[in-house]
């Protein structure tokens, strides 16, 4: 057997022997399946057994040791072992119990097969399945579907056991606190290590976010303003409603291309979807969807359709509803995710969601609904203002300095005051008392506007946009009940900042897709491993080493069970037995 | 040298046995106090405030049962289908409130008159204090109840005053208490149970403003609904110093829907009508309870062996069955009218349950051992975990 070290991808580590004092980090390249049996900190069997091959035979192994992000890296191997087992399984398996011999053995047999060929197609297949543990049913959907496109798919691979624990696992919100960092919990911390390679470019569903429903938001919220614009401004300017109607239709498509795109990534890797879900930060862009679709109902033309029907309100408040009832439930009294803790800027995505649908459901004439989602949102609106406020010592994820997800505080306000609008029939006190609010904190951050630079652009940028175009439209609504010339100024400025806004965000957005190519980097949020990295590459001496010489006889002998000490979180070094069949 | 002390004599005392016939009228006295005092005082040792939850739960009831009992004139047709419920029923359950509700005012007297020391512990408890109001709030509710005193009598004015002084008294000494004394921090002391203090407010302005005294409905409103809206927010940000709630008690989270409701049917008394905002606050209270009854994981634990604390899930269903009373009279909306339904059967069910239930566990009802009694000391081990404070400094 051949331990291959891949001198490129820097997780690897080189297998030594103890007098070399190092980690016997072992990573797996299935196609060549070597298993072990391990018997993890649980003390459960977690791997399956081993088979090593006879003299005529071909056999794989693979391993698979999940019990930490050092384990949940596997074992690697080159392909073509079979030749190396062919030759002498004694000697072979005395590569696989001390690093050492492995490395000779290496050096000695093939320099060459250092490096691996790069269009071998079973390296491809190799190096998809790494993927598999954020794949739906662990890939089993795609092999599924591949045998039925009549592809030949390698029959003779062992069936790739993903680690048990990543597949059930829900992560609490203390380790992606631990793991990430940064105003969006993006960047990796030094000492974290995540569970897909970092130097690949993960297949492009991975990387998809659901931040990218931002861009839905801002431009469907564009296409609202001017629609207000056009009916409102009919005395000073005008805007023809053409303009709405094309922004409306290209919201639709790209409403639809967002959403197919997301929905591909929820059928072919649902544990990605699924961690995402377990971020503080972009558990709240879950609404998102459902906002963007309310907004591209406010801003239906008149000519498409004039009067939407009361079910369609229904049917997309009710995962608003589903979704509110979760995380507002969490809040309140769900372990770990205390607000104290987890309250950023981007919670006003879970309570604007309240506010734009009761303004749909007004301006659909509805009267009840519309007053019970304004409740809602008012009540948890209210606490959290007072927890971002009071920027509490605890609190973790709110970002040091001036991010654009400040903007975000504009958006409840404004939208509230115009939902308050529609249901009184009038832009009364109460309307008028958010509308100041949302001026006064839109106002607070535009001063500021120089602590808005210097960060890397993001998807997540795109979300920041529409409160600035709904306190445009808020203003617009203002203006048209209180007209003198500071309103109509002052709604003009806005609409036109927003606009500005939005289009420059649009040319940034198409240059980092086609130009720069690096609008969907690596996410490197939802590919932190499960546990801290308790090894934290360390060295350890183990005296468990001293009988690998033991072992080795044993097995030379004819003896099953060979014993290699492995790394496990929290215990230290610990042995783990290998079944030879 | 030795000096030879003599020792003084040991001082003898002695003793004489005098049998002296005791008088039989003396020996069935001292013996029938001796009896009473067995009896008694166990019970009273053991009855502390938070079994007025059973009070609260009864008179709530009472109050469901007469609103529902008297339709107005212009009432929907599922509203007069509910008329039709027997008027004895009603008077069955006044006098069976009242009597309870008289016992366990007498033995909470005494209690208070011999084991004062108790009392104030429960005091200082930060869960035990919030249930000092429960009395006065069960007597408030029975008196708006009660089916000879209309609100404008003299006697009514008279008992609300005597009900409504204690309340007010206790609002300033805690209220005081949560932003000047240094202890008692709200960001420590806050739980559910401290929406209770609110909630009596609220019943007192409803009361007041059913005798027509709006002014006074208007001061206990806006001191009630003041101070909810910062135990609200308190409570929803769990606050890493704050001390959690015993995995027993986990039924007194339904308070978070009390609270809204009640207000609701309190401004609703004030302002003459059901307004906007009466509904949203019958909103808020109606989206807490459907937050609470879809998590019963919550609940599991503490539902595994019965409890007083169980009498906690009635009042809350049954205050927000009242709201839905109220908001189905506003709004003629048939899916208003269902959801009173489903929710005054919802109430009435789970009153009987617990009703039964405590009838046929009246020995647990009392447990044995007064010291692990969670409302009176909840010790930290008994905090469930889920809830649990996190280190802030990790």
């Amino acid at each position: 057997m051949k331990m291959e070290n891949r001198k490129d991808s820097p997780e690897v580590v080189p297998i030594r022997s103890v007098d070399c004092d190092q980690i016997l980090g072992v990573k797996k390249q299935s196609g060549s399946s070597f298993q072990m049996t391990t018997t993890g900190p649980n003390g459960n069997d977690l791997g399956t057994s081993i088979d090593l091959p006879d003299q005529n035979t071909t056999q794989s192994v693979s391993i698979s040791i999940p019990q930490s992000p050092l384990d949940a890296k596997r074992v690697l191997f080159k392909d073509n072992t079979e030749a190396v087992w062919k030759d002498s399984p004694a000697r072979n398996l005395k590569l696989g119990v001390t690093g050492c011999e492995i490395d000779e053995m290496g050096s000695e047999k093939t320099p060459e097969r250092q490096t691996l060929p790069v269009k071998n197609p079973r390296m491809d297949a190799m190096k998809d399945n790494r993927y598999n543990s954020f794949k739906t049913w662990s890939g089993r959907l795609e092999r599924q579907l591949s045998v039925l496109r009549g592809k030949s798919f390698p029959r003779n691979d062992p069936e790739i056991n993903p680690p048990q624990n990543i597949q059930g696992e829900s992560l609490s919100a203390d380790r992606y606190f631990d793991a990430l960092e940064g105003p969006e919990l993006e960047t990796l911390r030094p000492s974290e290590e995540i569970m897909l390679p970092e130097d690949k470019k993960w297949p492009f569903l991975l990387r998809y976010p659901i931040s990218s429903f931002g861009i839905c938001l801002g431009v469907s919220s564009q296409a609202i303003l001017w629609k207000n614009a056009s009916t409102s401004w009919t005395h000073f300017i005008h805007i023809s409603l053409k303009v709405n109607y094309i922004l409306w239709c290209i919201s639709i498509l790209l409403f639809a291309v967002v959403a197919s795109t997301y929905l591909l990534k929820v059928i072919f890797y649902f544990e990605a979807v699924r961690r995402e879900y377990y971020h503080p930060i972009r558990v709240n862009f879950f609404f998102a969807p459902w906002i963007a679709l309310l907004f591209l109902a406010i801003g239906v033309p008149e000519d498409v359709h004039a009067n939407l029907p009361h079910w369609l309100w229904y049917v997309l408040m009710t995962p608003i509803l589903c979704l509110e009832l979760k995380i507002y439930g969490q809040w309140m009294s769900g372990g770990q995710r205390r607000l104290s803790k987890v309250a950023n800027p981007s919670n006003h995505l879970s309570v604007v969601g309240n506010f734009v649908g009761a303004l749909l459901g007004a301006s659909m004439g509805l009267k009840e609904g519309p007053i019970f989602f304004f409740a809602v949102g008012l009540a948890h609106y209210t606490v959290l203002f007072v927890t971002l406020y009071q920027r509490l010592p605890t609190n973790e994820t709110l970002p040091k300095e001036l991010h654009p997800v400040f903007f975000l505080f504009v958006a409840a306000p404004s939208v509230a005051s115009m939902a308050w609008a529609k249901i009184n029939g009038s832009f009364d006190y109460g309307a008028r008392l958010a509308y100041f609010i949302a001026l006064f904190l839109y106002f607070s951050l535009a001063v500021r506007v120089n602590f808005f630079r210097g960060f890397k652009f993001s998807l997540a940028w795109w979300a920041y946009t529409f409160p600035m175009t709904g306190a445009a439209i808020a203003t617009i609504r203002y203006s048209s009940e209180v007209p003198n010339i500071v309103t109509k100024v002052l709604s003009l400025a806005l609409a036109t900042t927003a606009t500005v806004t939005v289009t420059g965000l649009l040319i940034t957005t198409i240059i980092h897709a086609f130009v720069l190519r690096d609008l969907f980097p690596n996410d490197i949020g939802i590919a932190i491993s499960g546990q801290k990295p308790k090894a934290q590459r360390k060295w350890y001496r183990r005296n468990t080493c001293g009988s690998t010489k033991d072992i080795m006889h044993r097995v030379s002998s004819g003896e099953k069970i060979v014993e290699v000490p492995v790394i496990s979180p929290g215990l230290g070094v610990k042995p783990f037995s290998m079944q030879v069949l | 040298m030795t000096t030879n002390v003599k020792q003084p004599p040991l001082p003898q005392i002695e003793l004489t046995v005098t049998s002296t016939s005791i008088h039989s009228n003396d020996h069935t006295a001292t013996d029938t106090l001796t009896i009473i005092k067995a009896l008694f005082i166990p019970i009273i040792t053991r009855c502390h405030a938070g079994y007025f939850r059973i009070t609260l739960s009864l008179c709530c009831q009472t109050l469901l049962w007469k609103t529902l009992k008297d339709p107005p004139e212009n009432a929907h047709a599922y509203r007069r289908i509910l008329g039709l419920f027997p008027s004895t029923a009603f008077l069955l359950l006044w006098s069976l409130s009242l009597l309870i509700l008289t016992t366990l005012s007498i033995l909470y007297i005494l209690r208070c008159a011999l084991f004062s020391n108790m009392v104030k512990t429960e005091y200082l408890n930060h869960i035990g204090v919030n249930y000092l109001f429960a009395p006065w709030i069960s007597w408030l509710l029975l008196l708006q109840t009660a089916p000879f005193l209309t609100p404008k009598t003299i006697y009514y004015l008279l008992l609300w005053c005597l009900f409504v002084v204690p309340i007010f008294v206790l609002d300033v000494k805690i209220y005081g208490q949560w932003f000047t004394k240094g202890k008692r921090i709200l960001s420590t002391v806050a739980n559910p149970a401290s929406q209770l203090s609110a909630v009596g407010n609220f019943v007192g302005a409803q009361a007041a403003a059913q005798m027509g005294w709006k002014e006074s409905a208007m001061v206990l409103f806006t001191v009630g609904m003041v101070h909810y809206m910062v135990v609200f927010v308190t409570l929803y940000q769990r606050l890493s110093g704050n001390t959690c709630l015993p995995t027993m008690l986990t039924p007194v989270m339904f308070l978070f829907i009390a609270a809204p409701s009640m207000a609701s049917l309190a401004w609703d008394s004030i302002c003459g009508t059901f307004d906007f905002s009466s509904k949203m606050l019958f909103y808020l209270s109606f989206f807490m309870f459907l937050s609470l009854v879809t998590r019963p994981n919550l609940f599991k634990n503490s539902m595994k062996k019965f409890n007083v604390v169980w009498w906690a899930y009635s009042y809350p269903l049954t205050v927000l069955a009242l709201a839905s009373a109220e908001y189905a009279q506003a709004t003629k909306s048939s899916f208003a009218q269902l959801l009173m339904l489903l929710l005054s059967a919802l109430s009435v069910m789970v009153s009987i349950v617990l009703m039964v239930y405590t009838a046929l566990n009246t020995n647990t009802i009392l447990p044995p051992d007064d010291a692990c009694d969670p409302t009176i000391m909840p010790s930290d081990d008994a905090c469930d975990p889920t809830i649990a404070t996190l280190d802030p400094i990790s």
